[in-house]
């Protein structure tokens, strides 16, 4: 599978002070997955390093040394190899490679919006050399992993293997009815902010309410999820940065309909003269306070435009951005940093794709629930499946090693 | 040689007793048992390490009785408002205080004060070009040069002419890959009688911190002479004296270099690592090591920069290390603010008065006179996870005066200069103060 988003995105103001409209190609990625009997292969490369050098546009958005604007991702986003046990009742995966740790909710890049939201780095760990070890009952899920705490330094940086295993998660999932999902996680996160080590610690919960379902012609989809870090030195509690975010979409005859209501906090941080970067790793321990933002998205995306494996969708968001002082506020004053508390952000773009999507991304072997995704809907097990062959059929709800997305649906994104 | 030493010793001893006469304080007579009944060491303390460094006698043992720290006195100040201010650099009648950050306007201004009065009136500045931040900011022992360090855009050092002190004029900028992506901290001072400057660079992605020297003698065309990847993720300052570079290396702690102090052939080209120590939590920042007015140079007094936010917070303490074994410092005292955390230093040596910096605590007057590492097990605290015992400088009495505080009004101090009975400070928040000392 191939994707790759042709966007401009319009931010008025921004941290200049000033508007600013900028045009990228965001999120070109190639996904694929294999299976031979029980053995597993996940890939996703991610080309935003030779795009989105300067970042994308994201008013509120941080991370990895960008502020305001959505960082570039690693080159090797997921690299991992598994085995799944199919047997009885009781089914396990342990899958070790470069990918997600089992914690919190799926990558932004596999939900309805193209924005990513502010809580990305409160709700994803992503991008490091991970074991993830996955036991499935009935409709538990429980899955535990350990990996290297370091964030990427950049797209093409290597991970700093030798901090392997100083970082673990774990993830609890329930599956209640077909197409519905309760989950809580915990991470330890050691140093992320610092690649040698020795930054602030981070203590990591989530939990997540998700919904999907599909029929040929819509869907539903609605996600509720809170999440919270705090950060540690020595064990001490030096700042905590708490989100909470809904989101919802509703397909019909290809229409998309998407809206989404996050309040999240970010720490602020000393900026370069560039204002949308930040040192990585700052000069020390400190920060300038911690913002509050309030952000309301909402996005149509128009029926797609297919050409056999190929599909194109046009669409248009808008956001309305409000950010305030935290707490503690420190010297973070949004009157100084962007001349306004309220701030626009609008983007419309194509996003064009080729094959099949991995519908769920952050999950790996037995921890994907039953659930055939299409975008954003469960499938139903009467449509029609585009599974690739040697692949099982992933309706079945037994080993389904990796849930993607079909490109034929009508509310595929 | 051995009697040039034994002279030196003697002269030494006469200077400690006339001065420990004339101090009339509860510092004890040399050779003679104090209050406490310590009987304090007269003579010289050399390292076979280090042969040409005199440690001094072993300081008296002080028992002061714990009081309420009085108010430093705020004689005046100068506002700064529209950027953040960071370190200060005093030589009187002129002040120079850098800017940190960005608030209205980017961290790449000096202002220049007159501190001739108790108010200081801002009478010129500079901009430094390529500049987000300037961290540090240093006059030199002659008052010759200003030299101010800039980060996170390539990092350098900018050296300027204080032949006129209020409108300094420049004179060279120096920066290469070494100082990539910051210039943290440049402390200058002589070694030989040659100028060097110490630098302490930002690390960055995977690119690890390091110190870089650069020599100074010719101001014009500085040059770097010696560098060194070090500090753990950071290191932040370091502090420069008779040859010996005191080095902040983060949570690998304090580490003492010879650099041409100790007789032995090392060099600011070719430094020599004396030993170290990690004091307790890490996080060492920056160092000052204090002779006193008797000879005493057994301790050095470092930073920790604790985690904090920036105008609400902050934490830290300052530890108290023995260098008497410069191969093998020891921690042997400490002072804890709660709810706020130290930053820079400067010491009234002939009174034995640390001022330090502690960001919202405001500015804090230490008295350091005496022996740190001695004192009754009710005034010691024993940490849990090492066992190591320390002296409480809170529990020992030796908390002075509490600076700022009393205005309300918040701050944030970043750093001190104690200069000629006034103390200044600079404050993130709100500009520069002129404060009375304390003695």
């Amino acid at each position: 599978m191939a994707q790759a988003i042709p966007l401009v995105t319009r931010a008025d103001p921004t941290a200049t002070h000033g508007a600013l409209t900028e045009g990228y190609l965001t999120q070109p990625l190639v996904m694929a997955h294999a299976s031979w009997r029980s053995l597993r292969g996940v890939s996703t490369l991610n080309f935003e390093g030779l795009t989105l050098d300067r970042g994308e546009l994201a008013t509120g958005g941080y991370g990895e040394g960008y502020v305001d604007r959505r960082h570039p991702h690693a080159y090797v986003h997921e690299l991992l190899v598994g085995a799944e046990s199919n047997g009885g009742g009781l089914r396990g995966s342990l899958f070790a490679g470069r990918g997600f740790a089992p914690f919190g909710s799926d990558d932004p890049m596999v939900r309805p919006f193209e924005k990513y939201p502010v809580n990305h780095h409160l709700s994803q760990v992503l991008e490091r050399v991970v074991a993830v070890g996955a036991l499935r009952y009935g409709p538990v899920i429980a899955e535990l992993g350990t990996f290297n705490g370091d964030e990427p330094t950049g797209p093409g940086a290597s991970p700093n293997f030798d901090r392997f295993g100083d970082s673990w998660s774990s993830r609890l999932t329930l599956l209640p009815i077909t197409g519905g999902e309760i989950s809580a996680s915990y991470a330890s996160v050691t140093s992320p902010e610092v690649r040698a080590g020795h930054g602030l610690d981070q203590r990591k919960g989530s939990v997540v309410a998700r919904f999907s379902r599909e029929t040929p012609t819509s869907s539903h989809y609605a996600l509720l999820e809170w999440a919270r870090t705090d950060e540690r030195d020595n064990g001490t509690l030096t700042t905590s940065l708490t989100s909470l975010l809904g989101e919802t979409a509703f397909c019909a005859r290809g229409v998309i309909l998407g809206a989404r209501l996050e309040r999240t906090d970010r720490p602020e941080e000393e900026r370069l003269l560039d204002p949308f970067r930040t040192p990585r790793p700052s000069s020390d321990l400190a920060n300038l306070g911690v913002s509050r933002w309030t952000t309301i998205t909402a996005s149509i995306s128009a029926p797609s435009v297919r050409a056999g494996v190929a599909s194109a969708r046009p669409f248009v968001e808008v956001a309305r951005i409000g950010v305030a002082p935290g707490n503690p506020p420190g010297i973070f004053n949004p009157e100084l940093r962007y001349g306004t508390r309220r701030m626009w952000m609008y983007s419309a773009g194509i996003r064009l794709r080729a094959g099949s999507m991995h519908d769920r991304m952050g999950r790996y072997g037995v921890a994907m629930p039953d659930v055939t995704m299409s975008g954003m809907g469960t499938r139903l097990p009467d449509r029609e499946s585009d599974t690739m062959p040697s692949m099982p059929d992933m309706s079945s709800g037994k080993g389904a090693p990796m849930s993607h997305q079909m490109s034929k649906s009508q509310c595929s994104l | 040689m051995q009697l040039v030493m034994k002279r030196r010793v003697t002269a030494s001893a006469i200077l400690f007793l006339l001065v420990a006469a004339a101090c009339g304080d509860s510092a004890s007579a040399p050779g003679k048992p104090d209050t406490t009944g310590t009987t304090i060491d007269t003579t010289g303390l050399r390292s076979a390490a280090c042969p040409a460094i005199n440690l001094g006698p072993k300081p008296a043992v002080l028992s002061l009785a714990q009081s309420n720290p009085a108010t430093l006195q705020v004689l005046g100040s100068g506002s700064e408002t529209a950027r953040y201010t960071a370190e200060i650099a005093v030589r009187a009648p002129v002040a120079y205080t850098t800017t940190w950050g960005f608030r209205s306007a980017t961290g790449n201004k000096v202002d220049i004060w007159d501190v001739s009065g108790n108010t200081p009136t801002l009478v010129d500045s500079l901009i430094v070009s390529g500049a987000s931040t300037l961290g540090d900011v240093a006059v030199s022992d002659d008052g010759k040069l200003l030299v101010v360090a800039t980060e996170r855009t390539g990092g350098s050092i900018v050296i300027y002419d204080l032949g006129d002190p209020k409108h300094p004029k420049l004179l060279a900028r120096f920066n290469n890959a070494d100082t990539d992506p910051g210039v943290h901290t440049a402390e200058i001072g002589r070694v030989n009688g040659k100028l060097y400057g110490f630098l302490s660079i930002d690390p960055i992605g995977s690119t690890p911190a390091r110190i870089v020297i650069v020599d100074l003698s010719t101001p014009e065309a500085p040059r770097e002479v010696f560098t060194k990847v070090t500090g753990n993720p950071f290191v932040h300052d370091t502090f420069i004296r008779d040859g010996l570079l005191f080095v902040a290396l983060w949570d690998n702690g304090m580490e003492i270099w010879d650099v041409g102090g100790c007789g032995t052939g090392a060099s600011p080209e070719a430094p020599r690592v004396l030993g170290g120590v990690k004091t307790l939590n890490g996080e060492v920042h920056n160092i000052w090591w204090y002779h006193d007015p008797n000879g005493s140079k057994r301790f050095a007094f470092v930073g920790e920069e604790g985690p904090g936010t920036i105008g609400s917070s902050s934490r830290g303490d300052i530890h108290v290390v023995d260098i008497s074994d410069p191969t093998a410092p020891k921690e042997v005292a400490f002072y804890r603010v709660t709810g706020a955390g130290t930053h820079n230093f400067s010491v009234d040596e002939t009174n034995g008065v640390l001022y330090a910096a502690y960001y919202n605590g405001g500015v804090r007057a230490i008295d350091i006179r005496g022996d740190l590492g001695t004192c009754p097990a009710n005034q010691q605290i024993i940490d849990g996870a090492t066992n190591l015992a320390r002296c409480d400088l809170r529990l020992m009495g030796r908390e002075l005066g509490v600076g700022l505080i009393e205005l309300n009004r918040g701050v944030y101090v970043w750093g001190v200069q104690y200069l000629d009975g006034t103390v200044y400070a600079s404050d993130m928040v709100n500009g520069i103060w002129k404060l009375k000392a304390v003695r």
